[in-house]
């Protein structure tokens, strides 16, 4: 009797496993000609899961970006319009997943993808581009180690690691007077985090400044209360956090809490969100933090125009003003659009080569890639919380306002 | 010696805070032998209840919790009276599997439904702090493990000292007897499930309060859950609060004296080394590991 | 076990003939099986080959679970440490050591099988959820030490096994092999969990489910049998661990020590039917299947779909499929709801 349950739940297995399989060899139609009439695109993003707030910022990105372009007819490839179609699927903020997202989409014959948030998803995803000879436009993976492996079918349009914070540190090298003496970083342990330390102490040693020893914490975790103790003692001048949102906010609040009072506060990915100065209300004010782009970056493009108009766009569509991480996906969805159009194909091989010898001014600065496939061009920006807003302090052509120091009242 | 003694202090105001996260799941998991894996997911709820009321009419969330308490144990009571009671009786592990499904959908509701903006309540005096000598108490920890002390010793009195209370006692320890008593077993573990969930939102507005929160966060919450109960051992109402404030003071003294990012290392290395000297946890009574249910 | 058959007067020799064609049945069909999952490998595309692998990878850790908490009664909570520990073993001797993947590949079993020792000698003597809760500690416990030895393992950063250049040791096996690898520890895990089924090592880990004082005074030595459990599903779970490691070729340790894991092998188990062979089987295939499905058709609200599916299928079917399927066919008893009436309170 067990061995006809056996049998019966044996055979249904197999035989499912093996229509599954069928149903879908034969649709193996490639979307991604020219002459089907649209351009497909293949977009894995975290829509759920830990990234999910990111995530979604990258979707209204690549959407916003299919609008303005497909408004416009779309992209001529050899003298023929043709409109985007960018298709989503969810990663589930893991980078396995993200990697076999790819994968799928190379079945179905897409091979232009927009990557996944995240350095870590964006790794997972660039071995993969590179076995089945896809190409990548990367938006929001930005660790430098990513593209020290080799890779050249992915291509990042937002600035490495290291400039992350390093860019708050020649800031503040540049215009806080009286220039302070010690800097201190506070560091999640995940690679991206300890690439953007690595990067910001360099830089620090070579302005200068003196660098204490730094502290490091869990990565997303909401209690840097030991950190911060250990830092007291040696009464650091500026703290900077390479941080996500959850530690940002942490090291300020706590900061506060255990009477820890630098001169000023700089931290990564934090500030330039809106959900950082709606949390901390007044204590964010004064806070540096770096952005890839902010509604003040100079430069413009035919779809997008100006970072101004960018800003109007996105506020128009979905009724918030704009984080650098919409940018920075709209970014990448328009350096494939601007590839496409210089290679007069859509044929993977011919957008790569466009891609790494694209030279342009856009919305978000300047887009040109290295040898290695980053955007070493462009510079971040850096602002500060004046009365709850990020104002652009940094750098100079781009500042919108004055850098306030001393960030704190001693 | 400021040091040590700050990050005594930090430590167990942080640890009176999980003990309240974790005092309804090991209610929960001490009277009924049923692994909430949500309570992460309710901690988060009561959060943003909290969150709701400070938005729309200003309520401080020290009165909002109250709130939160009211909306989750209504929750709570429906979620057991009709869905977890349907497997109470099977095999071992089953209603871990029902509550998971439950997390899953309770966490992506709220993000759908609120989204995964990171939110704060924020607060006039959360962040100041009280100096005593050269260590710092920042008010609003030190507010919410007031309150997670006396929820504690209150939920003791209620349980020890009130009819209903009683009843969840005696249902805990021999169900059949107690059904043969005249209790209504489905109703006392409704309300049992209803007190643990009131009790996670409570937790849930004071964390919103000193710290930020979204959806995501709940798993960490229910993997604490996890430690602090089991670290303090079930069946013994103060078994949480012993667990949240051991586990407190060594991630305090641990990010303190041993680099930072060994912390949680710390806290689970404790775990099992408590587990393997004393089996049922620090304080837990033997009976609640060996229970056989009618 | 009602054949229609009468009683034979054909003499034993037919009944014997009978026995054995039975007791082969299971083996038989298994073997169809393993050929119909080869012939399916030639009608999918390479990123579906992809996703079937994971299928073929829970099968795996859903069987290897299966020896320790479903024929056991031991529901460690923390099985993925073993998956973590071989495959973090498998990319640092790749990375750094040179080894061989199929080298390495071994190893991380016998490593994960001696860790599993190590730990289950102390744990084993924890029950029911203490013992579950602790297994737990000590998995979330690797992945922050695995995370403070940066220098070993790569820290929060990953470590990325070289599979193109000199450093490449072997040559990576890519979605084809994959499969095959990963078919082949499935089989290898549903083999094990037949063989352990039918022998009195299946039979002393039942007892030890059933009554462990009983079975103690009826001379098992449940220490050994346990401890010889947790590391045989150590092993296989490091296998399964390494393979995936070789294959994602940059690891996490947030990703290769997460809970969602276990509890991914847990639903898959008790939903198939816990302490069966074919429960774990058609559980991991099912939920697997499923999780996929509703993620690439229904983006947006997928997991909540999938959430609301397990509700609903655990409180239909709290014993498990296949412990259902087999209830209801000796009491002819097919209804869902008095299914449902029997397990509630």
């Amino acid at each position: 009797m067990r061995s006809r349950t056996l049998a019966v739940a044996v055979v249904i297995t197999a035989s499912s496993l093996v229509v599954a399989g069928c149903g879908s060899k034969g649709e193996a139609t490639s979307t991604s000609s020219a002459g089907s009439g649209t351009l497909a695109i293949g977009a894995s993003l975290s829509l759920t899961g830990a990234l999910a707030r990111e995530g979604q910022l990258t979707k209204e990105g690549y959407q916003l970006c299919q609008d303005k372009v497909n408004a416009k007819g779309g992209v001529d490839i050899g003298g023929t319009k043709v409109k985007l179609a960018i298709q989503y699927q969810d990663d589930t903020s893991k980078p396995d997943v993200a990697a076999q997202l790819v994968d799928q989409f190379n079945d179905k014959g897409i091979k232009l993808i927009l990557s996944s948030y995240g350095s870590a998803n964006t790794e997972a995803q660039a071995a993969v581009i590179e076995r089945n000879g896809q190409v990548m436009a990367d938006s929001a993976g930005a660790d430098n180690k990513i593209f020290s492996k080799g890779y050249k079918r992915t291509f990042a349009v937002l600035s490495p690691a290291t400039e992350y914070a390093s860019s708050i540190v020649k800031a503040i090298a540049d215009l806080a007077t009286p220039k302070p003496k010690t800097v201190v970083f506070l560091s999640a342990d995940d690679g991206f985090s300890k690439t953007v330390t690595e990067g910001g102490m360099k830089t620090a040693k070579d302005q200068g400044f003196t660098v204490l020893d730094p502290q490091y914490f869990p990565s997303q975790t909401s209690d840097v209360s030991s950190a911060l103790t250990k830092v007291k003692g040696e009464h650091p001048d500026v703290i900077i956090g390479s941080v996500h949102l959850v530690e940002g906010v942490a090291i300020i609040k706590q900061a506060k809490e255990l009477g820890v009072t630098p001169a000023g506060f700089g931290e990564t990915v934090a500030p330039p969100t809106p959900d950082f100065a709606k949390t901390l209300g007044t204590q964010a004010e004064n806070v540096l933090g770096s952005s890839q782009w902010t509604d003040a970056t100079k430069g413009t493009d035919k779809y997008f125009g100006s970072a101004k108009d960018y800003a109007k766009d996105i506020q128009a569509k979905f009724g918030h003003a704009p984080d650098y991480h919409n940018a920075e996906a709209t970014a990448a969805c328009l350096a494939f659009a601007l590839a496409t159009e210089k290679a007069g194909s859509s044929q993977p091989d011919k957008v790569r080569d466009a891609l790494s010898g694209l030279d342009t001014e856009s919305f978000f600065g300047k887009i040109k890639f290295d040898p290695t496939g980053q955007n070493i061009y462009k510079p971040m920006s850096v602002i500060q919380v004046q009365s709850g807003k990020a104002l652009t302090v940094w750098p100079k052509e781009s500042a919108e306002a004055k850098m306030i120091w001393p960030g704190t009242h001693q | 010696m400021t040091a040590f003694l700050q990050a005594t202090i930090y430590g167990l105001l942080q640890g009176g805070l999980l003990a309240l996260v974790a005092v309804g799941f090991s209610l929960v998991w001490g009277v009924m032998n049923v692994v909430n894996l949500a309570n992460g997911s309710f901690v988060i709820l009561g959060a943003y209840v909290g969150w709701e009321m400070h938005e729309w009419i200003g309520l401080d969330p020290f009165l909002g919790m109250f709130v939160a308490a009211a909306v989750l144990f209504v929750l709570g009571y429906v979620l057991q009276r009709f869905l977890i009671n349907l497997v109470v009786n099977g095999p071992i592990f089953i209603t871990l599997l029902l509550t998971f499904g439950l997390d899953l959908l309770i966490v992506q509701g709220m993000n759908i439904a609120f989204s995964a903006d990171f939110r704060g309540i924020k607060t006039s005096y959360a962040s100041e702090s009280l100096a005593i000598g050269s260590v710092r108490v920042p008010v609003g920890r030190l507010l919410a493990f007031a309150l997670a002390v006396a929820i504690t010793l209150i939920l003791v009195a209620v349980v020890n000292r009130t009819r209903t209370g009683m009843s969840i006692l005696a249902t805990g320890m021999d169900r059949g007897a107690a059904r043969l008593m005249g209790i209504r077993a489905r109703h006392v573990y409704a309300l049992t499930f209803g007190i643990a969930a009131a009790l996670a939102g409570m937790a849930g507005v004071m964390i919103g309060t000193v710290g930020t929160f979204n959806p995501s966060a709940a798993a960490s919450f229910t993997l604490m859950s996890f430690v602090v109960a089991v670290l303090g051992g079930l069946g013994n109402m103060y078994g949480a609060l012993v667990g949240g404030l051991v586990i407190g003071l060594v991630q305090a003294w641990g990010g303190q004296y041993l680099p930072g990012t060994w912390v949680n290392a710390l806290a689970f290395l404790v775990l099992i080394v408590v587990l393997i000297v004393r089996p049922t946890g620090l304080v837990g009574r033997a009976y609640y590991a060996a229970r056989v249910e009618v | 076990m009602s054949t229609s058959t009468p009683a034979p007067r054909q003499g034993v020799t037919s009944a014997l003939h009978r026995d054995q064609a039975r007791r082969l049945l299971p083996w038989g069909l298994g073997l169809l099986a393993l050929l119909a999952a080869l012939v399916l490998q030639g009608q999918l595309f390479s990123g579906q080959e992809r996703t079937v692998s994971t299928i073929f990878m829970f099968v795996a850790l859903a069987q290897a679970w299966n020896l320790i908490g479903g024929f056991a009664g031991y529901a460690s909570f923390g099985q993925v440490v073993f998956f973590g520990v071989g495959g973090y073993f498998t990319a640092v001797a790749i990375s750094h050591w040179h080894f061989s993947f199929w080298v390495s590949l071994l190893l991380s079993g016998v490593v994960a099988a001696l860790f599993a020792t190590l730990i289950g000698i102390p744990l084993l003597r924890l029950k029911g959820h203490y013992f579950a809760v602790a297994t737990l500690g000590v998995a979330e416990g690797m992945r922050e030490i695995v995370t403070n030895l940066p220098d070993l393992t790569g820290g929060g950063a990953g470590i990325t096994v070289p599979t193109v250049g000199n450093n490449a040791t072997t040559a990576y096996l890519g979605n084809d092999g994959f499969y095959l690898l990963f078919l082949a520890l499935a089989a290898v895990s549903v083999l094990v969990g037949g063989l352990v089924a039918r022998n009195k090592f299946g039979y002393a880990l039942r007892a030890i489910n059933q009554d462990e004082d009983a079975a103690a005074a009826m001379g098992i030595n449940t220490t050994r049998m346990k401890v010889l459990a947790f590391a045989l599903s150590g092993f296989i779970t490091g296998l399964v661990g390494a393979s995936y490691a070789f294959q994602q070729v940059t690891i996490f340790p947030q990703r290769l020590f997460d809970v969602d894991i276990t509890v991914l092998m847990i639903i898959m188990v008790v939903i198939g039917g816990s302490g069966t062979v074919l429960g774990p089987l058609l559980g991991a295939v099912a939920l697997q299947f499923l999780s996929e499905f509703l993620r690439q058709n229904f983006t947006d609200l997928h997991t909540f779909i999938l959430g609301g599916i397990i509700v609903v299928a655990v409180i239909l079917l709290p014993q498990g499929a296949v412990n259902y399927v087999r209830e209801a066919r000796r009491t002819k008893e097919f209804s869902l709801l008095a299914n449902v009436r029997r397990y509630r309170l």
